[in-house]
Protein backbone atom coordinates (compact mmCIF):
# COMPACT_ATOMS: atom_id res chain seq x y z
CA UNK A 1 0.00 0.00 0.00
CA UNK A 2 1.24 3.82 -0.77
CA UNK A 3 2.93 5.30 2.43
CA UNK A 4 0.48 8.15 1.70
CA UNK A 5 -2.65 5.89 1.76
CA UNK A 6 -1.27 3.79 5.03
CA UNK A 7 -0.93 7.02 6.31
CA UNK A 8 -4.64 8.33 5.34
CA UNK A 9 -6.09 4.46 6.78
CA UNK A 10 -4.11 5.36 10.25
CA UNK A 11 -5.98 8.39 10.35
CA UNK A 12 -9.00 7.00 10.04
CA UNK A 13 -8.21 3.78 12.40
CA UNK A 14 -7.51 6.90 15.04
CA UNK A 15 -10.58 9.05 14.59
CA UNK A 16 -13.10 5.86 14.31
CA UNK A 17 -11.14 4.51 18.05
CA UNK A 18 -11.43 8.01 19.49
CA UNK A 19 -14.62 9.22 21.17
CA UNK A 20 -15.50 12.93 20.45
CA UNK A 21 -18.01 15.14 21.07
CA UNK A 22 -20.68 13.80 18.09
CA UNK A 23 -20.08 10.26 16.86
CA UNK A 24 -19.25 9.56 13.19
CA UNK A 25 -17.21 7.01 11.02
CA UNK A 26 -14.63 8.45 9.03
CA UNK A 27 -13.87 6.93 5.45
CA UNK A 28 -11.47 7.40 2.93
CA UNK A 29 -11.90 8.80 -0.25
CA UNK A 30 -9.90 8.95 -3.53
CA UNK A 31 -12.98 10.87 -5.14
CA UNK A 32 -14.92 12.73 -2.34
CA UNK A 33 -18.13 13.61 -3.52
CA UNK A 34 -21.37 13.47 -2.10
CA UNK A 35 -24.94 14.36 -2.82
CA UNK A 36 -26.58 16.96 -0.65
CA UNK A 37 -28.92 14.63 0.87
CA UNK A 38 -26.13 11.77 2.12
CA UNK A 39 -24.96 15.26 4.16
CA UNK A 40 -27.88 14.96 6.57
CA UNK A 41 -25.83 12.75 8.60
CA UNK A 42 -22.29 13.62 10.38
CA UNK A 43 -19.69 12.99 7.17
CA UNK A 44 -16.25 12.78 8.23
CA UNK A 45 -13.96 12.15 5.12
CA UNK A 46 -10.30 11.15 5.00
CA UNK A 47 -8.61 12.24 1.78
CA UNK A 48 -5.12 11.99 0.91
CA UNK A 49 -3.68 15.71 -0.19
CA UNK A 50 -0.07 15.69 -0.58
CA UNK A 51 3.37 14.22 -0.14
CA UNK A 52 6.68 16.21 -0.03
CA UNK A 53 9.98 14.11 0.00
CA UNK A 54 13.01 15.98 0.46
CA UNK A 55 16.45 14.18 1.96
CA UNK A 56 16.65 13.74 5.91
CA UNK A 57 20.33 12.89 5.65
CA UNK A 58 23.20 10.61 3.33
CA UNK A 59 20.96 7.86 3.46
CA UNK A 60 17.29 8.63 4.85
CA UNK A 61 14.46 10.26 3.18
CA UNK A 62 12.21 13.05 4.80
CA UNK A 63 8.49 12.55 3.39
CA UNK A 64 5.59 14.80 4.74
CA UNK A 65 2.36 13.46 4.18
CA UNK A 66 -0.63 15.71 3.93
CA UNK A 67 -4.02 14.27 4.81
CA UNK A 68 -7.13 16.35 4.40
CA UNK A 69 -9.89 15.63 6.67
CA UNK A 70 -13.52 17.00 5.93
CA UNK A 71 -16.48 17.66 8.09
CA UNK A 72 -19.85 17.98 6.52
CA UNK A 73 -23.34 18.06 7.73
CA UNK A 74 -26.42 19.48 6.02
CA UNK A 75 -27.87 21.88 8.65
CA UNK A 76 -31.17 22.72 10.15
CA UNK A 77 -30.67 25.73 11.53
CA UNK A 78 -28.04 28.44 10.54
CA UNK A 79 -27.54 30.17 14.02
CA UNK A 80 -24.69 30.30 15.94
CA UNK A 81 -25.95 27.27 18.11
CA UNK A 82 -26.15 25.38 14.98
CA UNK A 83 -22.62 25.89 13.79
CA UNK A 84 -20.61 26.23 16.67
CA UNK A 85 -20.79 22.32 17.73
CA UNK A 86 -19.85 21.37 13.75
CA UNK A 87 -16.24 23.88 14.30
CA UNK A 88 -15.75 23.03 17.62
CA UNK A 89 -15.55 18.94 16.28
CA UNK A 90 -13.32 20.27 13.24
CA UNK A 91 -10.78 21.48 16.22
CA UNK A 92 -11.27 18.33 18.06
CA UNK A 93 -9.75 16.22 15.42
CA UNK A 94 -7.23 18.60 14.71
CA UNK A 95 -6.34 18.66 18.26
CA UNK A 96 -6.78 14.97 18.93
CA UNK A 97 -3.45 14.68 16.79
CA UNK A 98 -1.29 17.64 18.00
CA UNK A 99 2.12 16.27 18.76
CA UNK A 100 0.92 12.62 18.47
CA UNK A 101 2.35 9.52 16.27
CA UNK A 102 -0.51 7.84 14.47
CA UNK A 103 -1.52 4.88 16.76
CA UNK A 104 -0.99 2.36 14.53
CA UNK A 105 1.89 3.66 12.10
CA UNK A 106 3.94 4.83 15.05
CA UNK A 107 6.95 6.01 12.84
CA UNK A 108 4.45 8.85 11.31
CA UNK A 109 4.60 11.52 13.41
CA UNK A 110 2.50 14.67 13.38
CA UNK A 111 4.23 17.83 12.24
CA UNK A 112 1.48 20.57 11.42
CA UNK A 113 -2.21 20.97 11.05
CA UNK A 114 -4.30 23.78 8.94
CA UNK A 115 -7.57 24.44 8.73
CA UNK A 116 -7.90 24.60 4.59
CA UNK A 117 -11.20 25.66 4.93
CA UNK A 118 -12.35 26.86 8.84
CA UNK A 119 -15.74 26.81 7.31
CA UNK A 120 -17.14 27.46 3.62
CA UNK A 121 -19.52 30.51 4.03
CA UNK A 122 -20.52 29.79 0.30
CA UNK A 123 -21.93 26.13 1.51
CA UNK A 124 -23.82 27.53 3.94
CA UNK A 125 -25.43 30.30 2.19
CA UNK A 126 -25.86 28.09 -1.34
CA UNK A 127 -26.61 24.40 0.32
CA UNK A 128 -27.17 25.18 3.81
CA UNK A 129 -24.51 22.76 4.76
CA UNK A 130 -21.56 23.26 6.72
CA UNK A 131 -17.84 21.99 5.61
CA UNK A 132 -14.51 22.45 7.33
CA UNK A 133 -11.35 20.98 5.80
CA UNK A 134 -8.18 20.27 8.50
CA UNK A 135 -5.32 19.36 6.94
CA UNK A 136 -2.90 17.11 8.82
CA UNK A 137 0.76 16.66 7.72
CA UNK A 138 2.34 13.42 9.56
CA UNK A 139 6.19 13.52 8.41
CA UNK A 140 8.18 9.65 8.02
CA UNK A 141 11.36 9.31 8.11
CA UNK A 142 13.09 6.42 6.22
CA UNK B 1 -60.02 50.69 -17.72
CA UNK B 2 -57.28 49.60 -15.62
CA UNK B 3 -53.97 48.30 -15.89
CA UNK B 4 -54.52 46.26 -19.27
CA UNK B 5 -50.81 44.75 -18.63
CA UNK B 6 -51.65 43.61 -15.20
CA UNK B 7 -54.88 41.88 -16.37
CA UNK B 8 -53.21 40.33 -19.25
CA UNK B 9 -50.05 39.16 -16.60
CA UNK B 10 -52.87 38.08 -14.37
CA UNK B 11 -54.76 35.77 -16.78
CA UNK B 12 -51.48 34.12 -17.89
CA UNK B 13 -50.77 33.58 -14.42
CA UNK B 14 -53.93 31.45 -13.57
CA UNK B 15 -53.57 29.63 -17.20
CA UNK B 16 -50.00 28.60 -15.99
CA UNK B 17 -51.49 27.52 -12.67
CA UNK B 18 -54.63 25.65 -13.95
CA UNK B 19 -52.71 23.82 -17.11
CA UNK B 20 -49.28 23.56 -16.08
CA UNK B 21 -49.06 22.68 -12.48
CA UNK B 22 -48.90 20.32 -10.26
CA UNK B 23 -49.84 20.00 -6.86
CA UNK B 24 -46.95 19.94 -4.01
CA UNK B 25 -47.15 20.31 -0.23
CA UNK B 26 -45.56 23.43 1.41
CA UNK B 27 -43.84 22.79 4.85
CA UNK B 28 -43.00 25.24 7.79
CA UNK B 29 -42.78 23.29 10.83
CA UNK B 30 -45.57 21.53 11.75
CA UNK B 31 -48.03 23.64 9.45
CA UNK B 32 -48.38 22.57 5.40
CA UNK B 33 -50.69 23.70 2.27
CA UNK B 34 -51.02 22.05 -0.73
CA UNK B 35 -50.90 24.01 -3.52
CA UNK B 36 -50.18 24.13 -7.62
CA UNK B 37 -46.86 24.53 -8.16
CA UNK B 38 -45.21 24.89 -11.79
CA UNK B 39 -41.97 23.31 -12.01
CA UNK B 40 -39.85 25.70 -12.81
CA UNK B 41 -35.88 25.53 -13.80
CA UNK B 42 -34.19 22.29 -13.43
CA UNK B 43 -30.17 21.88 -12.94
CA UNK B 44 -27.93 19.55 -11.66
CA UNK B 45 -24.64 21.14 -10.68
CA UNK B 46 -21.89 20.64 -8.28
CA UNK B 47 -20.01 22.38 -5.94
CA UNK B 48 -15.43 20.78 -5.53
CA UNK B 49 -14.38 24.13 -3.92
CA UNK B 50 -13.35 22.79 -0.44
CA UNK B 51 -11.16 18.97 -1.28
CA UNK B 52 -15.37 17.54 -1.03
CA UNK B 53 -17.73 17.82 -3.84
CA UNK B 54 -20.69 18.00 -3.27
CA UNK B 55 -23.48 17.25 -6.14
CA UNK B 56 -27.49 18.66 -5.97
CA UNK B 57 -30.40 19.06 -8.23
CA UNK B 58 -31.62 22.71 -8.12
CA UNK B 59 -35.58 23.20 -8.96
CA UNK B 60 -37.41 26.08 -9.00
CA UNK B 61 -41.10 26.14 -8.22
CA UNK B 62 -43.67 28.95 -9.37
CA UNK B 63 -46.38 29.27 -7.11
CA UNK B 64 -48.98 31.88 -7.25
CA UNK B 65 -49.13 33.98 -4.22
CA UNK B 66 -52.47 34.12 -3.37
CA UNK B 67 -52.55 30.11 -2.98
CA UNK B 68 -50.09 30.07 -0.45
CA UNK B 69 -51.36 30.31 2.88
CA UNK B 70 -50.16 28.36 6.11
CA UNK B 71 -51.98 28.45 9.25
CA UNK B 72 -54.55 30.16 7.44
CA UNK B 73 -52.27 33.57 6.87
CA UNK B 74 -50.94 34.36 4.21
CA UNK B 75 -47.13 33.80 3.82
CA UNK B 76 -43.84 34.57 2.13
CA UNK B 77 -41.42 31.51 1.46
CA UNK B 78 -38.88 31.27 4.00
CA UNK B 79 -34.91 29.83 3.67
CA UNK B 80 -35.48 25.83 5.19
CA UNK B 81 -38.97 25.64 4.46
CA UNK B 82 -39.64 22.26 2.54
CA UNK B 83 -41.26 21.56 -0.44
CA UNK B 84 -42.75 17.87 -1.56
CA UNK B 85 -43.10 16.62 -5.07
CA UNK B 86 -44.34 13.49 -4.75
CA UNK B 87 -41.77 11.52 -2.54
CA UNK B 88 -38.94 14.34 -3.56
CA UNK B 89 -38.15 16.90 -0.83
CA UNK B 90 -37.08 19.93 -1.27
CA UNK B 91 -35.17 22.67 0.68
CA UNK B 92 -35.62 26.51 -0.10
CA UNK B 93 -33.04 28.69 -0.41
CA UNK B 94 -34.08 31.39 -1.71
CA UNK B 95 -37.10 33.33 -3.73
CA UNK B 96 -38.33 36.41 -5.56
CA UNK B 97 -41.30 37.81 -7.23
CA UNK B 98 -41.16 36.19 -10.81
CA UNK B 99 -43.99 39.41 -12.67
CA UNK B 100 -43.33 42.79 -12.50
CA UNK B 101 -46.88 42.79 -10.66
CA UNK B 102 -45.75 40.16 -7.41
CA UNK B 103 -48.23 37.77 -8.39
CA UNK B 104 -46.18 35.11 -8.59
CA UNK B 105 -43.44 33.75 -6.35
CA UNK B 106 -40.35 31.76 -7.89
CA UNK B 107 -38.85 29.95 -5.54
CA UNK B 108 -35.05 28.65 -5.44
CA UNK B 109 -35.00 25.05 -3.67
CA UNK B 110 -32.44 22.06 -3.65
CA UNK B 111 -33.23 18.44 -3.85
CA UNK B 112 -32.18 17.17 -0.21
CA UNK B 113 -33.56 13.94 -0.74
CA UNK B 114 -36.66 11.56 -0.13
CA UNK B 115 -39.87 12.69 2.03
CA UNK B 116 -39.42 12.32 5.70
CA UNK B 117 -42.15 12.42 7.24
Amino acid sequence: MPLITQVAEAVIADLNGATFSQPFTAVRSYLPRSELAELKTLKVTVVPSGLSVVTASRGQTQQDVAIDVAVQQKLTGEDNTDLDPLLALAEEIAAHFRGQRLTSLPYAIWVKTEFKTIYAPDHIDQLRTFTSVVSLTFRVIE
Amino acid sequence: MGDLLAQGAAWLEQQRTRHLATTVTYVRGASTADVLATIGRTKFEADDGHVVRVEFTDRDFLILVADLILAGQPTEPERGDLIREGPLEFEVLEWRFSDPYRQTFRITTKHTGATEV
